[in-house]
């Protein structure tokens, strides 16, 4: 047992209690601290937040940082592959279970869970002190917000994830010099970065094995054309090229973001057109090239590339930290896609079905994460690409991530999707039937794009 | 106090056995309801939703249209095209496995490691179909896949297993072969062992060889195990869904759609057309019916033929 003069002569009290009664005191202040994180686990509002794998990384962190500076509010960030994500969001918005409180919802399903989704400007007019004071709404890339974050005049989500497709090619074989020779004594022009599809055809012949001997890589370029909801958007790369061109706007008017390229500017089919063929044309042309195009999908295709088997690949943005983590910085070369790229934002919105105090929670999380801030830092530190004008414009940012002047080009000419509810509908039939053109199982022809064009219409009600 | 001869007749044990008619059915109440709840209200609800036009992404409202949901199958192409394909599959993927099956038990009985050999063999069905998909996928992976590696060894081209739709085919069937031939084996396998060793004796003294063995004494002994093996291949085959979703997609084009994957994709993946995957699933469970009837009928002709029986 201690001496008890001991104890007073310093710190008095405190040093008595931890000695005298050290053990027992301690057990106490925890028990008490058990309480009070218990009490305070009770009382903190628990909200989900449904998003697909590719945002989960970022999400989870800024959950951390969110909860950090908010105790009161508990996130728990829920992956699902995007195969589940959309029916499950569908499924529980039309039920009103309110089973999560916010989610990431891919543009084009826009419209289909817009009925479902919180109407945020009323909601910040509602709370304005939710909102702080350099949440600035008109930084946000203004077709991003309109794209992914409105339907029908009101916003409706916040953009999150400004996705958006690239080229990336072996920028070591591309600046070679002895490679450079080579291409130029056989294409009798320089080995330039592609800018167009015909472009592109050229320069897979030549980095194929079988139609150049002395090729560094077995395959020129790898293709995902398989019967996922992967050929839709992947049409769009060379649609869009013909499409978007000066006949094309002629032909079919300018497309508008609601309806995309995919349709007229009057919202009637557009593919089923010479712009159309052309494009089913030059997807053709370019599989002899592809290591198996209609067997692989978006992992093979980064396999493929991560492995040295292809010099170039039409990819996300997500993609560029596996390659530069593999292959290494000084090989990875990004430019804008050649024709036209397409959107593939992610916006963060919140369930309409839920109690109000989860919505307040929701709301503050999503205005959170979607801060000048986390939009600088998701793109730095997850690749998770910039919604907001401020983070391209960011030197910092600039400097460090060498995908910003490809995706400044990009978000600007890009190609969309249609964002109606009867997209997914829409998709299946589409990729059924490109899947058997391409397939050589039905002709390519006009007819049959008008016979895809005349379901369309029946889907559409018209 | 009460005497314990009063407090015994008014416990809930006498008065059950006095036959008090509620208790009974208090006792079976909560299996009821779960009954009631998991399987005859999602049946009845399958029947009434597929009466009418019931699509979620456009409205959860409901609108009574009769019998038009089961004329739009017939008109549907991908649907006429999944039945095709699934009907591939049962055609040859279950009498396969079912031969193998019954092989592999009568070669691995007896065989020296019976133990080792009989549990690696069962290995393909505890294997989560959906966690086999994502394994055949890197299988058949074109470029890096050890299928196409093993053809390459015997100078055989590269073959795109996912891509071309013959080989996608014909993949999704080596899957369901791979996968559930040790289901009919483990069957067949327990059912060898329950075959009484005095019957085989008995053949063999009588001079029977391992053959006539075979054909006369355990074969017709085992032939209600294989029945029910079919039968029950033949139900699971209707509903390939895993393997399908994990690799092809139903693709190329809708080479591999099978019934049950394109019920998915009506019903969840696209859409939520409750009211047209509803009818493909009616439709499901009445060809399921009658393709384990006509087993039965059919082994029930032999029998009445005098091709053997029980």
């Amino acid at each position: 047992m201690p001496n008890c003069s001991q104890c007073y002569n310093k710190n008095g009290l405190y040093n008595y209690l931890l000695l005298q009664k050290g053990g027992s005191f301690m057990k106490k202040l925890f028990a008490l601290l058990l309480v009070l994180m218990f009490a305070a686990s009770l009382m903190a509002v628990k909200i989900t937040v449904l998003c697909s794998p590719d945002n989960a990384d970022a999400l989870k962190w800024l959950a951390g940082e969110f909860m950090k500076q908010n105790p009161d509010i508990q996130v728990e960030i829920v992956p699902l592959s995007w195969e589940a994500l959309y029916p499950k969001l569908l499924q529980d918005l039309r039920s009103q279970a309110g089973s999560f409180d916010a989610f990431t919802y891919d543009v084009m399903t826009t419209g289909a869970v817009s009925f479902g989704l919180v109407d945020l400007e009323e909601f910040m007019k509602k709370y304005p002190q939710l909102v702080p004071k350099d949440y600035d709404l008109n930084d946000f890339i203004p077709q991003v917000l309109e794209e992914s974050g409105k339907w029908q005049g009101k916003l409706i989500g916040l953009p999150f994830y400004n996705n958006t497709m690239l080229l990336y090619y072996r920028k070591d074989l591309f600046e070679d010099p002895k490679i450079r020779q080579a291409f130029k004594e056989k294409y009798k022009r320089e080995l330039t970065l592609p800018t167009t599809w015909e472009e592109v055809v050229e320069i897979a012949e030549f980095f194929t094995r079988k139609f150049n001997r002395n090729s560094p890589t077995e395959y020129g370029i790898a293709l995902m054309f398989p019967r996922t909801h992967t050929l839709f958007y992947m049409f769009l790369l060379f649609f869009g090229q013909y499409r978007n061109a000066p006949l094309g706007i002629m032909r079919h008017g300018t497309a508008d973001l609601e309806y995309g390229e995919y349709f007229t500017a009057d919202r009637k089919p557009a593919f089923n057109s010479e712009e159309g063929l052309k494009a089913l044309e030059m997807m053709k042309k370019l599989m002899p090239y592809s290591p198996d195009p209609l067997g692989s999908d978006y992992g093979e295709t980064i396999e493929y590339f991560n492995q040295g088997l292809v010099a170039m690949v039409p990819q996300w943005t997500g993609p560029y930290l596996i390659f530069r983590n593999t292959l290494g910085a000084d090989k990875v070369g990004i430019i804008p896609m050649p024709g036209r790229s397409v959107s593939g934002q992610w916006a963060l919105g919140i369930n309409k079905f839920i109690p109000e105090d989860r919505k307040v929670a929701a709301f503050r999380f999503i205005i959170f994460a979607t801060t000048k801030w986390a939009d600088k830092n998701k793109f730095l530190r997850f690749a998770v690409a910039p919604a907001r004008i401020s983070t391209l414009k960011d030197p910092e940012v600039r400097a460090a991530d060498p995908r910003v002047p490809a995706l400044e080009v990009t978000y600007v000419t890009q190609t969309h999707r249609p964002r109606i509810p009867e997209e997914p509908r829409l998709e299946d039939i589409t990729v059924e039937t490109f899947s058997k053109i391409l397939a050589g199982e039905l002709p390519l022809s006009m007819s049959t794009l008008n016979d895809l064009a005349k379901k369309w219409m029946e889907i559409l009600g018209k | 106090m009460k005497q314990g001869g009063e407090e015994g007749a008014s416990s809930p044990l006498v008065r059950m056995k006095k036959g008090n008619p509620v208790t009974p059915w208090l006792m079976v109440l909560p299996v009821l309801a779960l009954f009631l709840g998991m399987t005859i209200y999602p049946f009845v609800f399958m029947i009434w939703s597929s009466f009418r036009d019931y699509d979620l992404s456009k409205t959860a409202e409901t609108k009574f249209i009769g019998l038009k949901n089961y004329f739009e199958i017939f008109k549907d192409r991908t649907a006429i095209e999944s039945v095709k394909f699934t009907l591939k599959l049962l055609s040859i993927a279950v009498p396969v496995e079912i031969a193998l099956g019954v092989l592999i038990a009568f070669l691995v009985r007896g065989m020296r490691g019976e133990k080792i050999i009989r549990s690696s063999f069962l290995i393909p069905m505890m294997v989560p179909p959906a966690v086999s998909g994502v394994a055949w996928k890197m299988l058949y992976n074109y470029a890096f896949g050890p299928v196409n590696w093993f053809i390459s060894l015997f100078g055989g081209p590269k073959i795109s297993w996912l891509g071309d739709s013959a080989y996608a085919q014909l993949g999704i069937i080596l899957i369901d072969i791979w996968q559930w031939t040790p289901f009919v084996f483990l069957m067949i396998y327990a059912g060898l062992q329950s075959i009484p060793q005095d019957l085989i004796d008995a053949a063999r003294v009588d001079g029977a060889s391992w053959g006539k063995v075979f054909l006369h004494v355990e074969f017709p002994l085992l032939r209600p195990l294989i029945l029910v093996a079919l039968v029950l291949r033949i139900i699971d085959c209707l509903k390939t869904f895993d393997i399908v979703f994990m690799t092809t997609w139903g693709g190329p084009g809708a080479a591999t759609h099978t019934y049950s994957f394109y019920i998915y994709k009506v019903g969840i993946s696209f859409g939520w057309n409750i009211g047209y995957a509803s009818a493909l699933s009616v439709l499901l469970l009445i060809i399921s019916m009658i393709l384990v009837n006509l087993v039965f009928r059919l082994v029930r002709m032999r029998q009445q033929l005098g091709f053997g029986g029980e």
